[in-house]
């Protein structure tokens, strides 16, 4: 029993940073109804900059994270400047084309800049805790109380400020936001910024939790973020939220009795299952139809 | 040189063939299929494993028969075809656009994945290898190329006889017509779903076959040298030369993926930065679909679809009896006070 107690724990750990990186993606389809496939680059980019602002500039690893959470701001401000306003009129299927092209050039590009192999920062993991039934490290512990901070924070934002009621009302519909005299464009722009940095901030707890990045860890998370956001209800920050959750449960539990290699394939039958049972996401009310975005 | 030209080239018609098999379900369907990869993979594997024979200790793999190379690629092609069948059935019974794309996706990384990891199945990492002579015994090793280059080439022109008439016939328009207003085409007693899937089983099977000969060809596949990203070119291929035409599809093929070959090819790649040539690569290809979808999303060779649907022939024999069109007299009706009253015969 204590075994799939510590499982659960771990469960959570993993489920606190893919909330986050889930949360940017399905904010990014919310204002923009664009389903990213460069949103694991972004991550990424956060991990690196805080790579190079550790070994380069020989930074403390708190300022770091804020470095990390300011380049994943600018690289979704860039992306949607650059790229997703361009294809803005087109059909979602288009845009999710170009995104995997941004893609490419981005895992790319960190290839070209620091090379295929491995390298590291981070804390040291930390004595092992219990905390009740379950067994973590201080790391694991600091990065689930900032993930619940950051988490607050963007629930704050979304719910109680000027510009979150405005993000709300784009995302629902963006002209007649537009009509409201809402400045959809700029909102639009904001929102990416969020998403890009929580995405950042998430790529940088990554990179600290797992003590190796490649420009390919992205890659991986892109489709536990995608699997989260689907499942939980894509579009919906807060659906997104218990998805990621029960993902990160589901894969912890099946991965203690299995082989944690397995995770991105329990992770692909948890997403078949969500899409053949309630193909609109566990925590979106109202029966399942056809989707298509 | 020639030799040079001969591999690029055939692995160009292989890639042809693989294409054409994506633009069926992209092109044709209209379904951005993600996990082509895993069926022309698929297709490789089985082909091997079905041709070396017993695997020898510590190498590992299911079957190891030693079928002759047609009889592999006749298995290989039937198995990716069922193996399409099941995902097909979960990603097109209820999902369309980009809810399909990412069930393929997940699907692709799943199996990559899976393979990579569960050794039993083709051996992990380090993948399936092994030599065997499609062409029998006995043959130069240059003549075994030229003679393997004719045969893909061969197998290039008949899959594309078959595609073409296909893309011409009944079958051809109704699932474009399902692509274009999928509701209009249920209306008018299309099953759609079972068009799609059809569609879709028809493309995967492309891709299997394109894998067995790509098997022969490379003689060595495994998952670290063969990431799902590395036949993204063929989406900008197919980007170029046109979705839905087929003649486009195998232009774009060519052109594009000899160019890239030869666009990187003096590119140095010093020992210390291995990857740095096929970086440039895929960042070019990343660049290539961006600006296509960008400028110019129908192609170099665009679908040309006539009044009813079929591609317009372009005869010189259909151009001679073109006729100018008829100038039509514009008649007015004159309303007819209608009296209820009288013009009641009986």
């Amino acid at each position: 029993m204590s075994i799939f107690w510590i499982s659960i724990g771990m469960g959570l750990s993993v489920a606190a940073i893919l909330a986050l990186s889930a949360v940017a993606f399905t904010l990014e389809y919310a204002v923009s109804r664009v389903v990213n496939l460069a949103h694991g680059e972004v991550l990424t980019i956060g991990a690196y900059s805080a790579y190079v602002g550790e070994t380069n500039f020989h930074l403390n690893l708190y300022v770091c994270a804020v470095v990390a959470t300011l380049a994943g701001a600018l690289t979704g401000m860039l992306l949607n400047f650059s790229l997703i306003e361009q294809f803005r009129n087109q059909k979602p299927l288009v845009t999710l084309i170009a995104t995997l092209g941004a893609s490419l050039i981005l895992q790319n590009l960190l290839l070209i800049i620091f090379g295929g192999a491995s390298v590291s920062y981070g804390f040291a993991q930390g004595n092992l805790l219990h905390v009740g039934p379950f067994l973590w490290t201080v790391l694991t512990i600091k990065v689930m109380i900032s993930t619940v901070i950051v988490a607050a924070l963007v629930y704050l934002m979304i719910q109680r400020t000027r510009i979150g009621k405005a993000l709300r009302a784009v995302a629902q519909n963006r002209d007649l936001a537009r009509v409201s005299g809402i400045p959809a464009r700029q909102i639009v722009m904001h929102t990416w910024a969020l998403s890009g940095a929580v995405s950042g901030f998430a790529g940088f707890l990554y990179g600290e939790t797992v003590g190796t990045i490649t420009p390919s860890i992205g890659n991986g998370f892109l489709l536990l973020s995608i699997t989260a956001a689907v499942g939980g209800g894509l579009g919906r920050p807060y659906a997104t939220l218990g998805g990621a959750l029960v993902l990160g449960l589901v894969m912890s539990i099946a991965g203690t009795y299995t082989s944690s290699a397995y995770q991105l394939v329990i992770a692909f039958g948890f997403l078949v299952l969500m899409l053949l049972i309630k193909p609109n996401g566990i925590f979106v009310r109202g029966k399942a139809q056809m989707v298509r975005a | 040189m020639l030799q040079y030209w001969t591999a690029i080239l055939t692995e160009a018609s292989i890639f042809g063939i693989l294409a054409l098999g994506i633009d069926m379900i992209w092109g044709w369907a209209g379904d951005f299929d993600l996990s082509a990869y895993a069926y022309f993979a698929l297709g490789v594997y089985m082909t091997m494993v079905l041709t070396i024979g017993k695997p020898s200790s510590p190498v590992v793999y299911i079957l190891g028969y030693h079928l002759p190379y047609p009889l592999a690629v006749v298995l290989a092609v039937v198995v990716v075809v069922a193996f399409a069948a099941i995902i097909g059935a979960v990603a097109l019974r209820s999902l369309r656009e980009v809810y399909f794309s990412i069930t393929t996706l997940g699907a692709v990384w799943a199996i990559y994945y899976l393979v990579e990891n569960y050794t039993p199945l083709f051996n992990g990492y380090n993948g399936v290898y092994g030599l065997f002579d499609p062409m029998g015994p006995g043959l130069s090793y240059a003549t075994y190329h030229y003679l393997f280059f004719g045969g893909c080439l061969v197998v290039l022109f008949l899959v594309y006889l078959v595609v073409q008439r296909l893309s011409r016939s009944p079958f051809g328009r109704m699932i474009r017509a399902v692509r274009d207003d999928e509701r209009a085409a249920s209306v008018y007693g299309r099953n759609v779903f079972w068009a799609k899937y059809r569609t879709y089983l028809f493309g995967a099977g492309l891709a299997g076959l394109a894998g067995g000969l790509f098997a022969a060809y490379i003689g060595a596949f495994n998952p670290l040298d063969w990431k799902p990203t590395e036949i993204f070119v063929l989406y900008a291929a197919i980007l170029v030369g046109g979705r839905g035409n087929p003649r486009g599809v195998i232009a774009g093929s060519f052109i594009v993926y000899v160019g890239f070959v030869e666009l990187t090819r003096y590119i140095p790649s010093p020992a210390a930065r291995p990857e740095l040539g096929p970086a440039l690569r895929q960042i070019l290809i990343g660049v290539l679909i961006i600006l296509m979808l960008k400028f110019r999303p129908a192609g170099i060779f665009p679908e040309r679809l006539g009044t009813d649907g079929t591609e317009a022939k372009r005869s010189l024999k259909n151009f001679l009896r073109r006729r100018e069109p008829e100038s039509v007299a514009i008649t007015v009706a004159t309303p007819v006070v209608s009296d209820p009253g009288n013009g009641v015969t009986a």
